[in-house]
């Protein structure tokens, strides 16, 4: 007698396609998957626990890594919070360059996370391309701030460097040029049947799924609710721009991935107009104390990473350390409805999904 | 030369040659494995905007496969301790031996040849089928979970993609009326076949990149899924022979489809003649050559269960109107 | 079908443009200035005020203070300056809060050392650190 039984697969923690160290415990039977269970906690460093010995400037280099792709977002939520309890007003030019350099640093995760899904689903050369164009933005990035990835750019009160000469300019001249790249990434993955039968109709859930898990960012979007917080919150100085939140009805990986390929054109639309209106001269940093204390209080404060909806909670005693620091971490989040997409899938199907995910493992674990 | 050899009474002088033509060919066979990996991954840098290996040997990176080899037979041999050790011993040697012993029938020129055998195709098809078991013990032996479903997805697509593959010939089989190679490439002297078998070609094209597990049907060893597939577990010099096996079967499905499709060692244009047959056939091997590699760095991977369902519910049912079409043709107008 | 025939004919493209690789090893990358690497030392500068090792987040700076040599003058002179580069972050906040510029960044950033041993630099050390030194320090 032909006798089969289900078998227990573990995906990672080291494994070329969950994208940093998460392990997955697959039960499967042949190649369909019965139940999932995501372990996490591999990349775990305690960023909040840490932050309560910390001052605020202190906690800035540690956002850094957190979401490890895309900083800048992580630095403003962290300066974002401590200014809203401490009330400070921000410089224009400030709130200038660090839209710039949030949404350039926007742009650079959504390229990663195209080339790395495409790299999942198994054609090598798109994850060059996207690499080529993204390695222009951490340059430009690494001339604003010091560093290519863990940037550690924005303070309490402001930015710390003022734009180098030109650097304006070359961002004005690199956003023509990755929309012409972006016409080549098209045609090179979009229109492909082999890309499109892997990810059409694969990796579906409802509106109604999305905000029971509390889902937010593309993965949110992809399901038809049109939720950014750019527009429905506006921070910083983003109801001064003029830019869509592209959303789509389909909610499979085939629409995540559109709709992070038209935010980049989004973010580009942003970057254009905050080119032309940057003011020409004024202070990059606001009048802050030198040591910097949020006074007794609490606040929650959220904004629209790549990712999703990033928040950052404070509670402070009015000491020079937060007492509570706590981020809402879009990955975590994010991940939470994996079990339940890929209950009954295959393996070349998780794979597929969990990239559409796009986690980032540094943000998920904390 | 060879067919006398072949009929001549055994004995030593007679083994002697043939041992010695067969080492002269494994070496021809080496030295493409090791500039055909050389120039993938060059085109493949190229198309990725790198440079590609640059470092050893000169500006070209001429020794660095020869060098990857050294560093593969200086491995430690690696035996998981679960493992079936006779198998997966045996494994690599069976994924191998055959990726070899088709190169016997295949006529690179008109002279250069080692086995003029009546059925060259199908002794080409039926012996690189046992290749499928190298892989499946391989996978079975390795006692890890990545590797069975490596063996498993290499075994039922090799299955499901022979059928095509060997439906797909029929169409050049019918028209040429003889299954020997040589036979095919004369027959070929006022026409191509890949312009007379235009659908035939597609689907054997197709199915040949599924039979080499070269992306976009490389799901045996898929690394973003499988990590590694059947191999996962080999190292050092046994992992050398699966990849060798692999890359000995790119030279001799390239071949193949020279011959068969592209009119072998003949010229295009007959006052073309002058230039070597030899010539030709390394051209026309190139480009399939490089056609392959080309798709490499397009093209993303299938899914395990859209695979099957192409090749049953597409490639064949094409090849077979393919091979009506040609009975059709074959009985109006030849 | 037309959208595989797109695909190649873009990485077929692709084959002649120019590369985008960079010969790191044998060509050193170009850094703009403010780049953070290993800092770069001043033992004459310091003041041995502390802010750099109170600000440092991994607190990986050590240092040590003695009394002024020259009994005219007060304040104190550096003894020992430490960094251990297992746990320095390359963050910035101690040249940015030095108020004699005493510290700064350079842009060397090659800390591979074959044992962690040596990723302990000391004072000696970071003085001698003194090659593509940043120029401009304070925004």
């Amino acid at each position: 007698m032909i006798r089969t039984e289900e078998m227990i697969l573990n995906v990672g923690p080291q494994h070329p396609s969950t994208h940093g160290v998460f392990r997955l415990v697959v039960k499967i039977d042949g190649e369909i998957i019965t139940e999932a269970k995501p372990v996490i906690g591999y990349l775990h460093r305690g960023t909040e626990k840490l932050a309560e010995d910390l001052q605020y400037t202190q906690i800035i280099p540690y956002t850094d890594r957190m979401d490890y792709l895309s900083s800048m977002t992580n630095n403003y939520i962290l300066c974002h919070a401590v200014e809203t309890m401490m009330g400070i007003e921000i410089p224009e030019r400030a709130d200038f360059l660090r839209v710039i350099a949030m949404e350039l640093n926007r742009i650079a995760s959504h390229l990663v996370a195209w080339g790395t899904y495409i790299l999942d689903l198994g054609a090598t050369s798109p994850f060059i391309y996207a690499f080529r164009d993204r390695e222009m933005i951490i340059n430009m990035l690494n001339e604003l701030s010091g560093a290519r990835l863990t940037f550690n750019y924005m303070r309490v009160g402001g930015v710390k460097w003022d734009a180098p000469e030109g650097w304006i300019e070359k961002v004005g001249s690199f956003v023509p040029y990755l929309r012409g790249q972006l016409i080549g990434y098209h045609q090179l993955v979009s229109g492909n049947e082999i890309f499109l039968d892997r990810v059409k109709g694969v990796g579906k859930y409802t509106k109604e799924e999305a905000i029971q898990y509390s889902l937010s960012g593309p993965n949110l979007r992809s399901t038809g609710v049109k939720w950014d917080l750019r527009k429905d919150e506006p921070y910083s100085i983003y109801n001064r721009f003029n830019f869509d939140v592209p959303t789509s009805e389909d909610g499979d990986c085939l629409a995540r991935y559109h709709l992070r390929l038209q935010e980049i054109e989004e973010s580009l639309k942003i970057l254009e107009q905050a080119v032309e209106q940057f003011p020409g001269e004024g202070p990059i940093m606001a009048k802050v104390p030198k040591i910097i204390k949020a006074p007794k209080g609490e606040a929650f404060v959220r904004i629209e990473s790549p990712r999703g909806e990033i928040g950052c909670y404070i509670y402070s005693d009015g000491k020079k350390e937060p007492y509570r620091l706590k981020f809402r971490r879009p990955s975590f989040y994010n991940l939470q409805i994996l079990p339940k997409l890929l209950k009954g899938e295959n393996i070349a199907n998780m794979i597929a999904i969990l990239g559409a995910v796009d986690i980032v493992l540094g943000e998920v674990d904390g | 030369m060879i067919e006398e050899l072949l009929q001549s009474s055994p004995g030593w002088a007679n083994f002697g040659i043939f041992f010695l033509l067969g080492a002269v060919l494994l070496l021809i066979v080496l030295g493409f494995v090791t500039y055909g990996i050389l120039a993938e991954r060059k085109v493949l840098g190229y198309m990725q905007l790198r440079h590609g290996p640059n470092q050893v040997g000169g500006k070209w990176g001429l020794l660095q496969t020869v060098a990857d080899v050294l560093k593969l037979l200086l491995k430690e041999d690696i035996i998981p301790k679960a493992a079936d050790r006779p198998l997966f011993i045996i494994a690599p040697v069976i994924a191998f031996a055959p990726s070899f012993m088709v190169l016997a029938t295949m006529p690179f020129t008109d002279k250069f040849q080692f086995a003029d055998i009546g059925v060259g195709l199908l002794y080409y098809i039926a012996v690189s089928g046992l290749t499928t078991f190298g892989m499946l013990l391989g996978g079975w032996a390795s006692n890890n979970k990545y590797a069975l479903l490596g063996g498993m997805r290499a075994s039922a697509q090799m299955i499901s993609y022979e059928i095509p593959l060997v439906m797909s010939v029929l169409g050049v089989i019918l028209l040429t009326g003889s299954l020997n190679l040589n036979d095919m490439v004369e027959a070929q002297k006022h026409g191509w076949f890949i312009i007379l078998q235009p659908i035939g070609f597609v689907v054997f094209f197709i199915a040949s990149i599924a039979e080499l597990n070269r992306t976009p049907f490389d799901l045996p060893e898929s690394e973003n899924e499988l990590v590694a597939g059947y191999h996962v577990e080999y190292s050092g010099f046994r992992w050398a022979f699966f990849m060798l096996a692999e890359y000995v079967y790119l030279f001799a499905m390239s071949a193949l489809i020279t011959v068969v499709f592209l009119g072998g060692w003949l010229a295009p244009i007959s006052f073309l003649d002058f230039i070597p047959g030899a010539v030709w056939f390394a051209l026309k091997f190139s480009v399939v050559v490089f056609v392959y590699i080309w798709l490499r760095a397009t093209l993303p991977r299938f899914r395990a269960d859209k695979l099957m369902e192409f090749g049953w519910k597409v490639l064949l049912p094409i090849a077979l109107a393919n091979i009506f079409l040609t009975a059709l043709i074959k009985s109006l107008f030849f | 079908m037309l959208g595989l025939v797109k695909g190649l004919k873009y990485t077929l493209k692709n084959l002649t443009k120019e590369k985008v690789t960079y010969d790191y090893p044998n060509k050193p990358l170009p850094l703009p200035d403010r780049f953070r690497g290993i800092q770069k030392f001043y033992p004459e500068k310091c003041i041995v005020c502390n802010q750099c090792m109170n600000i440092c987040p991994t607190d990986c700076i050590n240092l040590t203070g003695k009394k002024h040599p020259d009994p005219t003058k007060k304040g104190k002179i550096i003894d020992t300056y430490d960094i251990n580069f297992e746990l320095c972050i390359l963050c910035d906040l101690c040249t940015e809060v030095c108020p004699t510029e005493a510290i700064i960044m350079t842009n060397n950033f090659e800390l591979a050392e074959y044992s962690r041993d040596m990723l302990f630099k000391n004072l000696e050390w970071l003085d001698e650190n003194d090659e593509n030194i940043r120029q401009v320090n304070k925004p």
